[in-house]
């Protein structure tokens, strides 16, 4: 028990402030320190270390801090292909289950043996489905169907209004992987938002893509004045935000025609 | 007719095929790690940036974590305590790198940052600013003077961890950690207070 000459340790009074002090202990330590000043001087004063630290760790660090949308888009992807990629649990098997694996043992024998002439497994991943599609003007709507997070106008206006980001390079290399492009010279495809994020599209890889900047005239410089018109329009009013999302997912290329009043791009 | 190109044409997406949702529908083990990721991302990040590691190199580990925690929960092992878990395994890997010297110091011009850079000062005026500036240097000494399991300790406290946990985390004993936390912050409350 703490007298008035028996003071807490510092130790003491830092596992009270952390709660890692038994309860009846604390209540004691509360008692003391009712009645003397010194104590609740020290106490303050470890407090007063505890907050310079946190400051000092918090504000050094958190600004150099990448928003989480990108690794988070990333390791959905990743999540999701190992998700996809694994089997289930074992279970034990049904009777005909036990018939199909006789079946497929006898498939595999008469394959050795030159009887049957193997065919190529259906693809399990979307990358091998995907394996020949080269984006050209279009993505993949499979694989990119696209993804809006924002819903209202007032998300993608003014002072807070989302602006476009850099594609962290790990997600690029995913995007072309899954588009079966692990080769593709990556100065030559801009890894763009099929939904721009000024338009309230959302960091998450069914809406990303790679499009090329040259192989057609409809290419990603084309698309990039298309999203800078539609947020001008949806930012005056003249466009429904929901409007503009579907009309750039669906098909850009008649959204760019249809606000620019044109059938081929502007130069 | 149109002069847009034949290839333009190569492959029109089903209209209506957006998805304007919240959360994108996953698995409910992907989901639930996604959700751990969401709560500890920024935590992990600066603890294991604390390392001397860059930001980039940071994020690495960040994602590796999480795809083993997910491997670790599809294999049925324990739940107990995810939050500890999530930190030893990046506390090792933060090890890891820095054994490999993929410090900051050893790279030209980066992300990273460090506790030994410049705090921005926010006092009001001039003489709180350089009073507050000169407190804030004397702590940030005292914490580079710190043995680095003190350190440790420190950090993995200041991001919420309970004395159990940060054990757990060093492997070490809670009343390790309990005399660790008293001889920094007694430190640095001399360093604060002089």
């Amino acid at each position: 028990m703490w007298f008035q000459d028996t003071h807490p340790s510092d130790r003491e009074l830092i596992l009270a402030a952390d709660g890692e002090l038994p309860a009846r202990r604390v209540e004691r330590l509360r008692k003391h320190l009712t009645g003397c000043w010194g104590c609740r001087v020290r106490a303050q004063e470890l407090e007063g270390a505890v907050s310079e630290f946190v400051h000092l760790h918090r504000r050094t660090l958190d600004p150099h801090l990448p928003p989480a949308g990108a690794s988070r888009a990333l390791l959905k992807a990743e999540l999701d292909q190992l998700a996809s990629s694994q089997s289930p649990a074992w279970r034990p098997p049904h009777v005909w289950q036990l018939w199909l694996a006789g079946a497929a043992v006898s498939a595999f024998i008469l394959v050795l043996a030159g009887v049957l002439v193997p065919h190529r497994s259906a693809p399990r991943r979307q990358a091998t489905l995907y394996a020949s599609f080269v984006p050209i003007s279009f993505p993949a709507t499979e694989l990119t169907p696209g993804v809006a997070r924002a819903k209202t106008r007032s998300q993608v206006c003014g002072v807070n209004e989302e602006k476009n980001r850099e594609v962290p390079a790990a997600l690029k290399r995913r995007v072309f992987e899954l588009y079966g492009m692990p080769g593709a010279d990556p100065k030559a495809y801009e890894v763009d938002y099929l939904i721009t994020p000024a338009l309230g599209g959302a960091d998450d890889i069914a809406n990303l893509w790679p499009q090329s900047y040259s192989a057609t005239m409809w290419n990603a410089r084309v698309k990039d004045a298309l999203e800078d018109r539609l947020h001008d329009l949806v930012c005056r009013g003249d466009v429904e935000l929901v409007t503009a999302q579907q009309e750039i997912a669906a098909d850009w290329i008649s959204a760019y025609k249809k606000y620019f009043h044109t059938e081929r791009p502007i130069n | 007719m149109s002069d847009q190109p034949p290839e333009t044409a190569l492959r029109l997406p089903v209209p209506g095929a957006i998805e304007t949702r919240s959360e994108p529908p996953a698995a409910p083990l992907v989901e639930e790690v996604v959700s751990l990721f969401d709560q500890l991302r920024d935590r992990l990040l600066r603890y294991v940036t604390s390392f001397g590691l860059r930001v980039h190199d940071g994020e690495d580990i960040v994602q590796e974590v999480f795809l083993a925690l997910f491997r670790h929960l599809q294999l049925g092992r324990s739940r107990k305590n995810l939050r500890a878990w999530a930190f030893r395994v990046a506390h090792n890997q933060a090890l890891k790198r820095r054994s490999q010297g993929r410090v900051r110091e050893q790279l030209t011009e980066d992300d990273g940052v460090t506790l030994a850079d410049l705090v921005p000062d926010t006092s009001p005026n001039p003489e709180d600013q350089a009073a507050g500036s000169q407190r804030r240097q004397r702590v940030l000494a005292a914490v580079t003077a710190l043995p680095e399991q003190d350190r440790r300790c420190l950090i993995l406290r200041a991001e919420g961890l309970r004395y159990r946990e940060i054990a757990e985390v060093l492997d070490i004993s809670l009343g390790a950690v309990s005399l660790s936390l008293e001889r920094s912050l007694t430190r640095l409350a001399r360093a604060a207070e002089r």
